[in-house]
């Protein structure tokens, strides 16, 4: 099997420790060595997590889900970027061949007052799913809609549609973003929906509901960093953000009273 | 939520993060239009004393500047106050910082980053400015006839120190700095995104950046090389 | 306690059965529903959809998750697409063949009513879906399109790009979290289903853990929805996510719900191979692939030179010799079995020997890079950060992995359990899918399942049955909150040596080398000696570590790997006395001259339903024949 003993890596890392929300946290340094190459980031921490437990340890507690980048569970900082920073990759896709041997690996969670830490590694993003209930939705019951080749959609639109679908909603983007700004994520859902015929009729009410449940779970405002497009694991883009802001302009100044 | 819902729609707008973004970008528009147009003018100086001074002249017996005045102060002081509003609730929105944050490189640049520095160092620059020039000396003279300031002096004498002609600089490259990030986020916050025009409307803003950073500091520096005659 | 199958399929010709039934159910009055709750437990395609159309309907619904969100169930991770008799590409598709196919497909083992209803709903999920904004892939002209699938010949695939499963499912949580903004729906992320409550023969209610405090928590409710997934994990490596767990089954089945044909396993044929012991899951690859690339061994045993190297007339494409006319595209048993015959005979490559080569070089020389980068191109990439390696250069190396379980708790055509009440939807249950799933179908049926069935008969059940109020403050609640309580104490006591995944990774290997791909009567004996003996060392040597009132993935982890130990032995048990090959299910026993599997349809033409008796004694297996009236039993042959 892969991982020969010749290419078995020796790791510092340095990883925060906090028992629950309300303890303090701190970083703690721990050394791990026959790491191989072939491991993920989070098999890493698995055979961590395992001599810690071997030791009677507490070990890292860290979300983590389908290991395939498609669940948006895993969410730390690596080295200080979300998700280690490799473009388009999440943390349970990191590799350990992109590190080498002896370097130091600073891990630490998702920090930003409205994802609060639950233990170590683990933030609550539950605020996501408070701005999507808030309006990230087309409002049709299950029924018998009307036949799905009804309405033809622009190929152009659908494949827009679809770029910014493809949002996961990890939160990288708020942990990146020096204001801890939540606009990519909630403009991804919006622009979805504002692309597609079934969205639109909403979407003047859509985008004012969304973007004031973000404004008033406490995320920071964009000041047009960028740095969110960069870290996001999907390739989520800031045309999506622009996308919302004329929407939300038009719909509050030109639109009826909510 | 009922602070929100007890304001009227337009205070809703104004308290949104979206808003208050696109009050930045209006005032921040406003300004830059100011700048280059300041810029313009003050090419004159290159003219020599007479076609400077009768432009301020003119300009200033207008009685339309006080309206621009007006609109100036305002925009100056929305653009501020809003900038240290937003500051403050960003900082707030992370208050555990963290251990150890890096830029991808790929993202954020230099400029973006420092806003709100830039931001003060030019707020810094418009007072002394303003005391300087605005409500600094007044000296006299006349031009074919009619008696104005004479703002080409107080120019020129002013940068015979290199101290100011070097904080003058300094200054100049912060703004620079500043509206190289401004000029096209302004437009992202307006809403204003497209594949075919994003790419040039950020090379527009490179270019008026420099230009203004450049051209603001040929002055200082061409009056110091010329000296006072 | 002993319970009776009754399928409860409606009389009438299979095309009418459904809308019969749904006519002759009773309905809940409109103003009476917000009386009765209803507990969903999961999140997935089926869970969002059934908890969704629930509160749409005016049920008060509680659902509930291990993940942080509902919108990260295990669902997401479906890449390929989803299945519906639309004929939008006007290829003869119909409902009949939907129907058809999937019977076929399964190897005979489905009920044929389930099914027909499943077909005939199919077209409104896709319809539903566009409703709610999913993005499925279109043509330029803005209409729908399909494509091909799993061997299929008909195009009947509705996709969104490589993401099919994340779309369906942010679909079915967008109309759930309108429910939840709505008030309608309460949301209980990152609890655990540890219990069902059984009051007066009725499922009533749930014990959770909270799984940030620690806490056991109590719901009680009219009726229970178990929509928790597949057991695949059971086998330590599989294409499931991580937390897919068989507790929440796993616990009704103690409780009374009869558990069916535990054994049937799929395996799927393209996976990316194990790199080490540390590997933790494995992840799939999508079987489009396959259209593209064609799988192949060196001719020799242990031929170890760089795939450039060996010139064709010293390949063996194995898939194309053996089945001329599917090839490289047959179903997905049988090119998994096909993967593991040829590594068993010492061809496999890579260190481990046990993959193959699925290569591309040829349709690059035929089609150009360009066009397999358009077609494949995320695929490739994924697989390059996997395993380092550039598959335009060099050709991937696959193998199979255990991928959906088509066993689960048994339902009735209403998708209730034996225990009344409990209703059991999506990969959960015993499904649709008879021995063999195909590929696109668990999307839909976990659509149908939650979005056209449930609100049907969950009325049913709620109308014609008396319900006397419960509360938590029940004795039934605070037994099983003990029983718990009890199981976890025991765990944190034991203070042993081995980690969690020491023992998991133990269960794994015995569920694999026989309980896995081709099973036979030895190995399945000695799997049945063996996993008890796992099990008790799981008692007796585990080492727990942290706070048992805190978050604690490993607590986690140890309830889950608990039930795992119980449920393996019963796969082996369900595999043993299947004396037939079918579908996923192969006994080697029981093939043909040529390799092939061999069902004996006088014999086994029943599903299994296992019944709980204690822990200490061999649970009873019932039978529910299959009778097929629509479709006639053939050999599947896809030479
Ligand atoms: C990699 C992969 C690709 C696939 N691709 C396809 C495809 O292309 N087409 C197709 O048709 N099918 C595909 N499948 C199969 C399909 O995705 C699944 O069968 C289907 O999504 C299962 O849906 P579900 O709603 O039944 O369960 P899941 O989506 O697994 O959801 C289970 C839910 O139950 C919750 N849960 C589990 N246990 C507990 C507990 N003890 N307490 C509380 N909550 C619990 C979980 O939190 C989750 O919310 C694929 C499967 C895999 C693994
Ligand atoms: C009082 C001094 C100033 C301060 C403190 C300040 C601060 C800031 C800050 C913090 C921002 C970022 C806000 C955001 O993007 O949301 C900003 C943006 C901007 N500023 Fe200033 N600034 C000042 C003066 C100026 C001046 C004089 C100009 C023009 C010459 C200017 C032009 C801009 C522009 C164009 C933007 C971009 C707006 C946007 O992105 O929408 N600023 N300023
Ligand atoms: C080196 C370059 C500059 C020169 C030579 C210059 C010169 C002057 C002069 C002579 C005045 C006085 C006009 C009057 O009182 O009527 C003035 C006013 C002013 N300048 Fe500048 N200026 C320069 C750069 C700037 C810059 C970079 C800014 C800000 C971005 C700026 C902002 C202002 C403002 C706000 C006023 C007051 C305008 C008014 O009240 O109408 N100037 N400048
Ligand atoms: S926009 Fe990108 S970074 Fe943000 S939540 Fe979605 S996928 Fe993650
Ligand atoms: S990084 Fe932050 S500032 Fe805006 S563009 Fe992205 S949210
Ligand atoms: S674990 Fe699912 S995206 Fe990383």
């Amino acid at each position: 099997m892969g991982g020969n003993a010749a290419a078995d890596m020796k790791l510092n890392l340095k990883i925060w420790r906090q028992d629950s929300e309300k303890k303090q946290g701190q970083m703690v340094d721990y050394k791990l060595d026959n790491v191989s190459p072939d491991m993920s980031f989070l098999e890493m921490i698995d055979v961590l997590n395992n001599k810690l437990v071997r030791e009677g340890q507490d070990p890292v507690a860290f979300d983590h889900d389908c290991r395939e980048g498609i669940c948006g569970m895993c969410s730390m900082m690596i080295n200080g970027i979300p998700h280690g920073g490799k473009k388009e990759t999440t943390t349970c896709q990191l590799h350990m061949r992109s590190f080498k041997s002896g370097d130091t690996i600073v891990i630490e969670p998702f920090r930003a007052k409205a994802f609060p830490v639950i233990k170590d590694l683990m933030v609550d993003r539950s605020a996501f799913d408070a701005i999507i209930s808030a309006g990230g939705f087309v409002s049709v019951n299950t029924g018998n809609p009307q036949d799905a080749n009804a309405l033809p959609i622009s190929k152009v639109n659908a494949d827009l549609a679809m770029d910014a679908a493809a949002c996961i909603g990890c939160g990288a983007c708020v942990a990146s973003c020096k204001n801890a700004s939540a606009m990519l994520f909630v403009s991804a859902k919006i622009s979805q929906l504002a692309l597609l015929p079934q969205g639109e009729p909403e979407h003047e009410k859509r985008v004012q509901t969304m973007v004031n449940k973000m404004d008033e779970l406490g995320f920071g405002n964009c000041t047009n960093e960028a740095e969110c497009e960069a870290v996001c694991p999907k390739g989520i883009k800031l045309e999506n953000i622009a996308r919302m802001n004329r929407g939300y302009v038009k719909a509050s100044i030109l639109g009826r009273p909510l | 939520m009922t602070s929100q819902s007890s304001c009227s729609w337009l205070k809703t707008y104004l308290c949104s993060s979206i808003g208050k973004k696109q009050l930045m970008a209006i005032t921040g528009l406003g300004l830059s239009g100011f700048t280059i147009g300041h810029l313009t003018g003050n090419f004159l100086l290159f003219a020599g004393p007479e076609a400077f001074n009768t432009y301020g002249y003119k300009l200033t017996s207008n009685p339309l500047i006080y309206i621009a005045e007006m609109g100036l102060i305002v925009m100056f002081l929305m653009h501020l106050s809003v900038a240290l509003k937003l500051t403050m609730e960003n900082n707030a929105a992370r208050p555990q910082k963290y251990y150890m944050r890096v830029k991808t490189g790929r993202g954020a640049g230099f400029a973006s980053s420092t806003m709100i520095y830039t931001g003060l160092i030019i707020f810094a620059f418009v007072i002394t400015h303003l005391l300087h020039f605005k409500f600094g000396a007044y000296y006299e003279i006349e031009h074919s006839g009619v008696v104005m300031r004479d703002l080409y002096r107080l120019v020129m004498e002013s940068y015979q120190s290199p101290l100011a002609v070097a904080w003058y600089i300094i200054c100049m490259l912060a703004l620079g700095v500043h509206l190289s990030h401004g000029i096209h986020s302004l437009f992202q916050s307006l809403g204003i995104n497209h594949p075919k025009y994003t790419p040039i409307i950020t090379k527009i803003a490179y270019i008026l950046s420099s230009f203004v950073t450049v051209g603001f500091s040929s002055i200082p520096l061409w009056a110091y090389f010329q000296g006072v005659k | 306690m002993s319970f009776k199958l009754d399928s409860k399929i409606p009389s009438g010709d299979i095309r009418e059965k459904w809308e019969n039934h749904k006519f002759s159910s009773k309905l809940v009055n409109p103003a009476n529903k917000r009386k009765f709750k209803v507990i969903v437990v999961g999140t997935g395609l089926a869970g969002a959809s059934a908890a969704a159309t629930c509160a749409e309907l005016g049920y008060q619904v509680s659902t509930f998750c291990i993940q942080d969100s509902p919108r990260r169930a295990h669902s997401i991770a479906a890449q390929g697409g989803i299945n519906a008799a639309k004929n939008y590409p006007n290829d003869g598709d119909s409902v009949w063949r939907l129907f058809y196919d999937t019977v076929k497909g399964g190897d005979y083992r489905a009920r044929e009513a389930n099914v027909y209803r499943l077909a005939q709903v199919s077209a409104s999920i896709i319809d539903q879906c566009v409703a709610q904004g999913v993005p499925f892939a279109r043509e330029y002209g803005g209409m729908l399109d399909n494509r091909s699938f799993g061997g299929s010949q008909v195009s009947r695939t509705f996709y969104a790009r490589g993401q099919t499963g994340q779309q369906l499912l942010l679909g079915a949580y967008s109309a759930l979290m309108r429910q939840v903004g709505n008030g309608n729906v309460k949301m209980y992320p990152r609890r655990e289903m540890l219990d069902l409550v059984v009051i007066d023969g009725k499922a009533r209610g749930v014990i959770m853990r909270n799984l940030i405090t620690g806490e056991l928590e109590s719901h009680e409710a009219d009726a229970v929805l178990l929509c928790t997934g597949g057991y695949g994990n059971v086998f330590f490596l599989s294409t499931n996510a991580m937390g897919s767990n068989a507790t929440a089954a796993w616990r009704c089945y103690k409780r009374g719900a009869g558990f069916g044909n535990p054994c049937y396993t799929q395996i799927h044929p393209t996976c990316i191979p194990v790199s080490g012991d540390h590997q933790s899951k494995l992840t799939l690859m999508s079987e489009s692939l396959r259209n593209d690339g064609r799988v192949w061994v060196p001719n020799k045993v242990g031929d170890k030179r760089n795939p450039s190297e060996i010139p064709d007339s010293e390949r063996d494409y194995y898939l194309e010799r053996v089945y001329p006319s599917f090839g490289n595209l047959a179903p997905r048993d049988v090119s998994s079995r096909q993967a593991k015959f040829r590594c068993d005979e010492g061809k496999g490559v890579g260190s481990s020997g046990l993959s193959v080569f699925l290569d591309f070089r040829d349709s690059i020389k035929r089609l150009g890079e360009d066009k397999i980068r358009e077609r494949y191109g995320n695929l490739f990439e994924m697989y390059e950060r996997i395993t380092a390696e550039d598959p335009y250069k060099t050709p991937m190396r696959i193998y199979p992995a255990v991928h959906y379980t088509m066993g689960g708790l048994w339902v009735d055509y209403n998708l209730m359990s034996t225990i009344p009440g409990l209703h059991v939807l999506g990969e959960a249950n015993f499904s649709d899918h008879g021995a063999n799933r195909l590929g696109a179908s668990a999307l839909m049926q976990g659509l149908a399942d939650g979005y056209f069935v449930i609100p049907y008969t969950l009325g049913q059940y709620i109308a014609s049955t008396k319900l006397e109020k419960v509360t938590t403050d029940h004795d039934a609640f605070k037994e099983a909150k003990d029983r718990s309580q009890k199981q976890i104490d025991s765990l944190f006591a034991v203070k042993g040596s081995k980690t969690v995944d020491d023992i998991h990774k133990a269960l794994g290997k015995v569920m694999w080398d026989k309980v896995g791909m081709s099973r036979n009567d030895k190995g399945l004996k000695e799997a049945i000696a063996e996993i008890p003996k796992i099990r008790e060392e799981f008692y007796q040597n585990v080492k727990l570590s942290g706070d048992k009132n805190n978050m604690n993935p490993e607590l986690e982890k140890a309830t889950r790997v608990a039930d795992f130990l119980e449920l393996g032995e019963l796969m082996a048990r369900d595999a043993l006395e299947r004396k037939e090959s079918c579908g996923g299910h192969f006994r080697e026993e029981w093939q043909t001259a040529d390799g092939e599997a061999q069902r004996d349809d006088e014999k086994f033409c029943h599903a299994a339903v296992w019944e709980y008796t204690g822990d200490k004694s061999v649970p009873n297996r019932h039978t529910e024949e299959l009778t097929f009236d629509n479709v006639k039993l053939a050999t599947r042959s896809y030479k």
